[in-house]
């Protein structure tokens, strides 16, 4: 008999457009296409983007590394792998994690997928231009927007593809109520290109003079993070761990709270990279105020988060995808929290122009991203292919091989970045012993470098497994999962 | 210049527009009550609350 | 609930007011500044950039140089820029006037330049340093972009534009001689006109620094 709790069958409020169980496999198979081609641009990237990264940290610590050819040299290889990473990785992982989640928060089998495959193309298209012409020499040097202008329109035409495509999912979605990881996801796919265009025109194609070039990157660089990446991530741990753990979110009205808080005061932040720069100190100073406003959305989400997951932390044992999601969902609250802190100034008269930074920007984008679309992922693959992914072996070498290294990467630059900012900021210490402090803790970041690599070596070999259906076949897609009570046999890790 | 702040200033229109209209729409659609039910709108009969859905495929 | 539509206009102002204060007000009032006239000599300040230097932005672009050296000077008391030898002023928004594109940067895993043309005046030092860092600064972990060079056989007499005082493993064997590629006079050029020592009536230079 199938377990369900008493309290659901009596409550008047359940819901009554519930999905019916064939419907759902119908929905998960209709988005097969896409997302897959979505998902593997992603792994793609990520290898690629984790070679550029490791070869980047490398550099650093030896800089005759690979130093005789142009298209080798650090200033083209950083920006490469920080555009690869941001836009193949990420974005496309990001992608591939709202299409299925639109379709299933919908209740529509996806619709016109060839304008999505088209989309993945033209995507993966721009990217491959993109990078190719940051190695050639073409890099707008402009942080985040690097790819040269030949590059973002075709980009941009796969991204309307997508954008025109949510729109028209959700106004064929099934009526009923609208899950709170639709807000998020429609928000991103509208904010996105609006910054995209924004920053494109006044950056890169009608470039705008002097320092508000400054002030409009930076506008869109963290509007990047806030707005497309943490909404996305934030729709996939609204939908996951509830599902996962087979508990509703804590407390809705505060997710809607975190919502529109975050709405409110992101496009704010942005001018906290360039604090002590050339800009009217209001502009500075209403960045810091928004900064620490900030407090609200993230707080909020943590207390849900949290909320939500206790009393099932053992989830962590049996779970793959609550495992990433749920290190995801920590390191957001400490990566806020600590660009909170780092806002004001007289912290960030210490930490500006040092490694801390790096830290910070990789606790956000992997500790945080990466690892909730790696839980993502390791939820919708196997519903898509209707297969087991084939070891959990595997998958717990991948856990364990990016949860250190990215650990050890954070933790080395921020206390190396400590160390070097000290230095910088003493006037009578020289600018040699700023490098002298930092270099042992870019050791340490290198290391970890191999780390990320080896994880990401692991994942995309999983991925091609689950591709070619290699393994044990999954006892049909997941609502024909024999219903064995509460908690299947703990996976040791 | 001018293209540039038409661009900017229809920008702006267009979203804020788009945005209030949705707000709008979604508290006449009832969107916003209900608050207490829309959690579990994510579960059903075969997958309901308090059955988890994912686990480490197993060595059988 | 009834309160809602009242919050979401909140939110919406609050929204579209990040969009006008960070991207249409820099527009409109950064981006339009103008150059204030100098009495002493009827130029200008900021100073036009000699056409080479306009180039050697873009070599500076291509090769990615803000991504270890900032260019701008922050005012004290919170920052020590000044009081560490950065430049005799802050730097303030009328001075990247001349700049496409602006590299403010963020990170100084190298020294900041913004005036750097103060501190180094000779062309061929900067091209000993761009060829090859480690000899000349020898805890220095610039890459070499000694790609922006052409190592050559000496043809009758050396050439004028030949690099002098080479040393360490890319040094000239004998008999041979390495001169830069235009990219890197260019970029010399650039380099060699960064220099932020003019009053601006924003930003006044102190009278001890004059």
């Amino acid at each position: 008999m199938k377990p369900h709790s008493l309290l659901t069958s009596l409550d008047p409020a359940t819901v009554p457009d519930a999905l019916a169980s064939h419907e759902r496999a119908e929905i998960d198979a209709s988005t097969r296409g896409p997302v897959l081609l979505f998902f593997g641009s992603a792994v793609f990237w990520l290898l690629v983007g984790s070679v550029l990264g490791l070869l980047s940290a490398w550099k650093m610590t030896h800089p005759g590394l690979l130093d005789s050819a142009a298209f080798l040299t650090f200033g083209r290889i950083r920006p490469a792998h920080l555009n690869a990473v941001i836009y193949g990785w990420a974005s496309s992982a990001g992608i591939g994690t709202g299409l299925w989640l639109m379709a299933r928060l919908c209740r529509v089998p996806l619709m016109h997928s060839k304008l999505l495959v088209g989309a993945a193309i033209f995507w993966n298209l721009g990217i491959l231009v993109g990078v190719l012409g940051i190695l050639a020499g073409d890099s707008r040097s402009v942080e985040w927007l690097e790819f040269p202008g030949y590059a973002t329109p075709i980009l941009f035409v796969a991204y309307a593809c997508i954008g025109v495509w949510g729109v028209i999912m959700f106004r064929f979605r099934r009526p009923g109520h609208i899950y709170v990881s639709q807000w998020y996801l429609l928000a991103a796919f509208l904010w996105f290109p609006w910054m995209y265009a924004t920053a494109n025109i006044l950056l890169v194609w009608q470039p705008v003079q002097g320092s508000a070039q400054g002030a409009v990157n930076w506008w869109f660089a963290h509007n990047v993070l806030g707005l497309w990446f943490v909404p996305i991530g934030l729709a996939s741990a609204y939908y996951m761990i509830p599902k996962v753990i087979g508990r509703p979110i804590h407390s809705y009205y505060l997710g809607i709270l975190g919502f529109w808080s975050l709405a409110l005061f992101y496009g704010w932040n942005g001018m906290h990279h360039l604090i002590g720069g050339p800009f009217p100190a209001w502009m500075i100073s209403a960045s810091v105020v928004a900064s620490v406003m900030m407090f609200i959305p993230v707080v909020t989400v943590a207390i849900n988060h949290h909320m939500t997951v206790r009393g099932n932390f053992d989830a962590l044992k049996w779970s793959p995808t609550l495992r990433f999601t749920v290190f995801g969902a920590m390191a957001y609250t400490v990566v806020s929290l600590q660009g909170i802190s780092m806002a004001i100034p007289s912290l960030n008269a210490l930490t500006h122009f040092t490694d801390y930074t790096v830290g910070h920007a990789h606790l956000g984008l992997y500790g945080f991203f990466s690892m909730m679309m790696f839980g993502a992922m390791y939820y919708i693959v196997p519903r898509l292919v209707g297969w087991e992914w084939p070891s959990a072996t595997m998958i717990r070498w991948h856990f364990w091989l990016v949860a250190t290294g990215i650990l050890l990467m954070v933790g080395s630059l921020t206390l190396g970045g400590i160390l070097q900012g000290l230095a910088l900021y003493d006037p009578i210490v020289a600018f040699q012993s700023s490098l002298d402090y930092a270099t042992p803790f870019r050791w340490l970041r290198g290391i970890s470098g191999f780390l990320l690599l080896s994880g990401h070596v692991v994942f995309a070999a999983l991925f091609v497994l689950m591709l070619l259906k290699i393994g044990r076949r999954r006892e049909g897609p997941a609502l024909f999962a024999p219903s064995d009570g509460n908690k299947p046999e703990a996976a040791t890790a | 210049m001018t293209a540039g702040i038409l661009l900017l200033v229809g920008g702006l229109v267009f979203l804020s527009g788009s945005a209030l209209a949705a707000f709008c729409w979604a508290a006449r659609d009832g969107q916003l009550l209900k608050l207490r039910e829309a959690p579990l709108t994510i579960f059903d009969d075969d997958e309901p609350v308090g059955v988890p859905t994912d686990r480490f495929p197993s060595r059988k | 609930m009834n309160r809602l539509p009242l919050i979401f206009v909140g939110v919406l102002a609050a929204f579209a007011a990040s969009w006008l204060g960070l991207v249409v007000y820099p527009y409109l009032e950064l981006g339009h500044m103008q150059p204030v006239p100098d009495e002493d000599t009827g130029g200008y300040f900021p100073p036009a950039l000699p056409g080479l230097a306009v180039v050697g932005q873009r070599v500076y672009a291509a090769n990615g140089c803000l991504y270890c050296h900032s260019q701008q000077v922050r005012p004290g008391p919170l920052s020590t820029d000044i009081a560490k030898g950065l430049g005799p002023r802050r730097t303030v928004a009328r001075d990247y006037l001349r700049s496409q594109p602006v590299f403010l940067g963020t990170m100084r895993t190298g020294p900041d330049l913004t005036n750097v043309g103060l501190r180094k005046t000779d062309a061929n030092w900067l091209h000993r340093h761009l060829y090859d860092p480690r000899p000349v600064t020898e805890w220095s972990i610039m890459p070499s972009h000694r790609f922006l060079y052409n190592m050559r056989k000496i043809q009758g007499q050396p050439s004028e534009d030949a690099i002098q005082g080479l040393a360490g493993p890319h040094a000239p064997p004998a008999g041979f001689e390495v001169v830069p590629t235009d990219e890197a006079k260019a970029l010399v050029a650039y380099l060699l006109s960064l220099k932020r020592d003019y009053p601006l009536p924003e930003a006044p230079l102190s009278p001890a620094k004059k």
